[in-house]
């Protein structure tokens, strides 16, 4: 009998609002389903987009981006020059098919300790629906990875 | 005048080192040509397809000097974001554009090319307009599978790259093997990766001159993942590649009430 | 060659209870370059951090993972524990396996596969981290503290104290605050300006404290030990030099209408004024506003009488810029009005009063000389009702805080009023009493033993005048909810202790976190409550939350104590995560290309212009230059940079790439 999927999910999130955000759902205790791999960054500004493209060859099925609201990015504006560069890469994304309703992008501020655990739920939970994400996986597979 | 009486007069003065026009080609199109005599002036003419400004960032004519460049509108934009970008200066470049009634004008300045270019407005051509709107109409899914097809006849040959005049970087990064950020080989995923990462790379940059599309072998119009993405940048920010010498960079600036719909 | 050591944490039951941590430190062992792979109970403890060091000697490490708690809590002691092994401190990282895993999940095969992929994670970062030296930064020793209430000026004190010049900005013409303004002090009855005056007083007279009143900060810039502060000196229209602060100016300007602010409405005062006769400095300001010259062209009095000539209709406003290695955030609170309150009337009716309306009328340099008058007659008030919790505790208002010191100055209230009225009834509509400072309930049931205040355990639903009386509809819940309908002359109503007008825009100039509320966000709950985020800008009073002044008192000695031990030092030691632009042999010299797309991403201004010379002194290129002084190692130039010249270390494109990979 096969397995029922399980989706991988990659979270790219920033050092100071959503990754503190984190931490505060697991002080506070709050559970949410645990197939999520939280890479920690600085700043969303510090995400070049290349890293979503390399998430999903390697096998991701969805992401998930979140950092600082605007205006209250640690680091001034970060999160304004990530914001732009998603607004571009999500259209040429979009353009060349690949399927955007695997990525969600979010602002968690580090107060947002339900918000955070609500978000990895409702992701998670919509992508175990869509199924794997095979016709990025087949790509990769193909190739010698 | 024509370009090639204008060349020969700018060579004899010794304002410019060479002049860069078009020429016959062996097979009956047109190929680039650089005359740095005047004997050699005589067979250049306007006309000519290629983006001639991916020539003035290469060290080979860097070395000459001050270069003139036979340019329409997409090369001059190419040439203004280039200064904006700090690759040419001001001075090392002089634009020759030909007029209505066949004129050949000189625009020394930034400020003279953004003034003709305002005359006339950008649009990319009406065929690549269609077929854009012809893959908007398409679902996610026919997209892909349409993109997965041109992207298969793919074979990394990197004339898209050479062909643009915004490519000049010596060391581009899929020249980076630490780490390894797109895989070298012409598979469906290294395709994929390398053209995604070219047109995010133009963002903001492209001139839309269309040269990649043209230069590419196998005839995958991949001018239109560029267009898509400085069209993308144009309507949600109102910037423009090449619209002046000033670098005005929409990936690294930024208005705290940019809009979008779709960040929880 | 890597040789990674592991250290898998139980922290007791946290990760022990949840993930199978001897599984895990199993399925690390097999990872190519781990050569050392271990679990135990408690990793911070003592003998945990021996253990690391004894590891490291032992087995040679390279590199440290330590799969606990967050980074965010322990980075800093796992990194001195490698330090003092010998080891460089940036070569040891954390996974982490209890807020983003133990304490999140439910135990199983899932969450312990996530902590093996969490841990693999960090192993894989590890290897690619590079040694790394801190910067040294020299510190700017002044100090800045925004706000001149009890807070700001007891932060002020205690730095200048410590031997440091400190500039203390005040936005109003006087320091001395909400706490100015109140009559007596819980739980003592202390007359609070008799306490307060004599610290304004020193605050002015201290050598190492320069006052600037009448001014708000306009700009900030730089970092921690290094800010440029840009302050705006309102003019006051006076020249402060020349005037003697006789006051003639004041009694004898025409235009007496105007609403006084320290009174709270209940009085008014001249367009040139002093808020109030304690005030420091004494001297006075001009209301531009409202002041006949400057909305007609007539009048010009006080100039003509002032002894001095002391008056400028002239004066401008002055930019004063500072460099100032610390600020302390001390800009206090304001009540919520009772305009905001639809069934208690809108503020319509004069005799509902706020908490500090009440202060004003009981305090004896108040508008009724401290009489007990109600506001829309002047006649003492027969019967008060006090309701507490209006506003706090209730979603529907926004407030669903406890704004904490209304309990104990509601029973306040009442006891001054019994003792000003003897023969008055005052009833407390209260939810709760939280009375829980030192003498505090004793205090209360002194009100209600001694005083003779009724407390009523209920709410009261609605406010309204009929024959010159209020109609206070409340309820008695300990009564089985029996309806309350008292007929009283004035009513006191205990709103909500709100963030200070302008906090959210001053808090994004500063780059301050801040709450839902607009309260200034400290950096750590528990452990660090007179931090920010920010690094050099620390917290006092109750701009971070509702306080009392005991503790807002405490808390500005512990901002002041933060900043004193920051100037203990004449250089800083900053974090050596920044980025760094690519630098090769010749004849590349660099993978930049000198594009600067980079430069106005960059937030602080760190990146510069260098040029790479031959020999000769001629320009070979221009590339671009990070200054790690100024670089806070936000990573965007990495992101947008194309040819990847420019990295961050700490988080370079290496690591992050081998993290991706690893999953």
């Amino acid at each position: 009998m096969t397995e029922p999927f399980e989706p991988k999910i990659t979270a790219f999130v920033c050092n100071w609002c959503t990754y503190a955000g984190a931490d505060l759902t697991g002080t506070s205790r709050i559970k949410y389903q645990s197939n999520v791999r939280v890479l920690r960054l600085p700043c969303t500004g510090r995400i070049d987009f290349m890293l979503l493209a390399k998430a999903f060859a390697r096998g991701a099925d969805g992401i998930i981006i979140s950092g600082c609201h605007p205006n209250d990015c640690h680091y001034t504006s970060g999160n304004y020059h990530a914001r732009r560069r998603w607004m571009i890469y999500r259209n040429l994304m979009d353009f060349m098919g690949i399927d955007t309703g695997r990525i969600t992008f979010s602002w968690v501020s580090a107060a947002e300790g339900a918000k955070w655990a609500e978000l990895v739920n409702e992701v998670t939970t919509g992508i175990r629906a869509m199924g794997p994400y095979t016709e990025y996986k087949q790509l990769a597979d193909a190739g010698v990875e | 005048m024509e370009l090639n009486e204008k060349a020969k007069q700018l060579l004899e003065t010794g304002d410019v080192k060479a002049v860069l026009g078009f020429e016959a080609g062996t097979q009956g199109g047109r190929r680039p040509a650089f005359a740095r005599s005047a004997a050699r002036a005589e067979r250049l003419s306007f006309e000519g397809e290629q983006n001639l400004a991916s020539y003035v960032t290469r060290k080979e004519v860097k070395r000459l000097g001050r270069v003139a460049v036979a340019a329409r509108p997409p090369v001059l934009r190419a040439l203004l974001q280039l200064m904006a970008e700090r690759q040419v200066k001001e001075q090392d470049v002089l634009p020759l554009v030909q007029e209505a009634d066949g004129q050949v004008r000189e625009l020394a300045t930034a400020q003279a090319m953004e003034e003709y270019l305002a005359l006339s407005p950008q649009q990319i051509p009406a065929a690549d307009r269609e077929l854009m709107d012809k893959l908007a109409a398409m679902s996610q899914q026919e997209r892909w599978a349409y993109w997965q097809d041109q992207l298969s006849r793919c074979i990394k040959c990197y004339a898209c790259r050479s062909s643009c005049p915004m490519c000049y970087c010596e060391h581009c990064t899929m020249d980076c093997n630490r780490p390894q950020w797109v895989p070298v080989p012409s598979h469906a995923l290294g395709n994929l990766e390398y053209h995604m990462t070219r047109a995010m790379h133009l963002a903001g940059r492209c001139v839309e001159c269309g040269d990649c599309g043209r230069a590419c072998p196998v005839g995958i119009p991949i001018h239109l993942l560029t267009f898509n993405a400085e069209e993308s940048v144009h309507a949600q920010f109102g910037q423009r590649a090449g619209a002046s010498a000033k670098l005005d960079y929409a990936l690294s600036t930024f208005r705290p009430d940019d809009k979008e719909t779709f960040i929880r | 060659m890597s040789r990674i050591g592991v250290f898998i944490c139980h922290c007791g039951e946290n990760i022990g209870g949840t993930v199978d941590c001897a599984r895990v430190a199993e399925a690390t062992r097999a990872v190519p370059g781990v050569v050392h792979s271990v679990d135990y109970k408690y990793m911070c403890s003592d003998p945990g951090q021996s253990m690391i060091k004894a590891a490291i000697a032992e087995h040679r490490l390279t590199g440290v993972v330590v799969a606990a708690c967050s980074p965010r809590m322990h980075e800093p002691t796992f990194r001195n524990a490698v330090a003092e092994a010998g080891l460089n401190p940036y070569l040891c990282e954390m996974a982490n396996l209890r807020e983003h895993c133990s304490w999140v999940h439910e135990k199983g095969e899932p969450t312990t596969a996530k902590a093996i992929d969490l841990v693999r994670v960090m192993v894989e970062k590890v290897k690619r981290n590079q040694p790394l030296q801190p910067i040294q930064v020299p510190v700017t020793k002044r100090a800045l503290v925004l706000g001149g209430g009890i807070a700001g000026i007891q932060a002020a004190l205690d730095i200048a104290n410590a031997g440091h010049p400190v500039v203390l900005v005040e936005k109003s013409p006087s320091i001395g605050g909400h706490m100015s303004q109140l009559s007596e002090t819980f739980p003592t009855l202390d007359c609070s300006q008799c306490i307060l005056t004599p610290r304004m007083v020193e605050a002015a007279r201290h050598p190492n404290i320069t006052l600037m009143t009448y001014a708000e900060l306009e700009s900030l810039s730089g970092f921690i030990g290094n800010f440029q502060a840009t302050i705006r000196r309102k003019a006051r229209q006076v020249d402060e030099k020349l005037c003697t602060g006789c006051g003639l100016c004041t009694t004898k300007c025409p235009n007496k209408k105007i609403p006084d602010a320290f009174n709270e409405g209940l009085s008014t005062r001249g367009a040139i004024y002093v808020p109030f006769p304690q005030a420091v400095p004494n001297k006075p300001v001009i209301d531009k506003l409202n002041c006949t010259f400057y909305k007609t062209g007539k009048c010009k009095l006080c100039e003509k009488l002032c002894p001095t000539g002391a008056i400028r209709f002239d004066q401008q406003d002055e930019l004063v810029t500072l460099d100032v290695g610390a600020i302390v955030l001390a800009t206090g609170f304001k009540l919520m009005g009772t305009d905001q309150f639809p069934e208690y009337g809108y503020g319509q009716y004069k005799d509902v009063i706020d908490g500090m309306q009440f202060e004003r009328l009981a305090s004896a340099s108040g508008p009724t000389a401290g009489a007990m008058k109600r506001p829309s007659d002047g006649k003492p008030p027969e019967t008060v009702v006090f309701v507490s919790c209006s506003g706090s505790r209730d979603r529907s208002k926004g407030v669903p805080y406890c704004s904490k010191i209304c309990c104990m100055y509601t029973a306040k209230h009442a006891m001054l009023y019994k003792h000003k009225q003897h023969g008055g009834k005052a009833y407390v509509f209260y939810m709760d009493i939280r009375s829980c400072g030192k003498d505090y309930d004793e205090f209360v049931r002194r009100a209600i033993e001694e005083d003779d205040v009724a407390y009523i355990r209920g709410r009261v639903s609605r406010i309204y005048e009929q024959d010159g009386q209020l109609v206070v509809m409340g309820a008695d819940t300990l009564q089985g909810g029996r309806p309350m309908v008292i007929k009283a002359d004035m009513v006191v109503l205990a709103t909500a202790v709100q963030s200070q007008e302008g906090s959210e825009a001053l808090a994004q100039k500063l780059h301050v976190s801040y709450d839902p509320y607009h309260f200034f966000a400290e950096a750590h709950p528990k452990l660090k409550p007179v931090e920010t985020n920010t690094a050099g800008i620390y917290l006092a009073g109750t701009c971070q939350a509702p306080r009392d002044i005991p503790e807002t008192v405490a808390q500005a000695s512990g901002a002041a104590a933060k900043v004193a031990a920051l100037f203990a030092k004449s250089e800083l030691t900053r974090e050596p995560q920044v980025a760094v632009v690519n630098r090769q042999p010749p004849p590349v010299f660099s993978r930049c290309v000198g594009c600067f797309l980079c430069q106005s991403a960059c937030a602080y201004q760190a990146i510069e212009q260098e040029q790479i010379k031959a020999r000769d002194g001629s320009v070979i290129k221009t590339v671009a230059r990070v200054n790690p002084g100024l670089c806070q190692g936000c990573g965007t130039c990495v992101a947008t940079c194309r040819t990847k010249a420019i990295d961050i270390q700490g988080f370079s494109n290496e690591q992050i790439f081998a993290e991706i990979m690893t999953l």
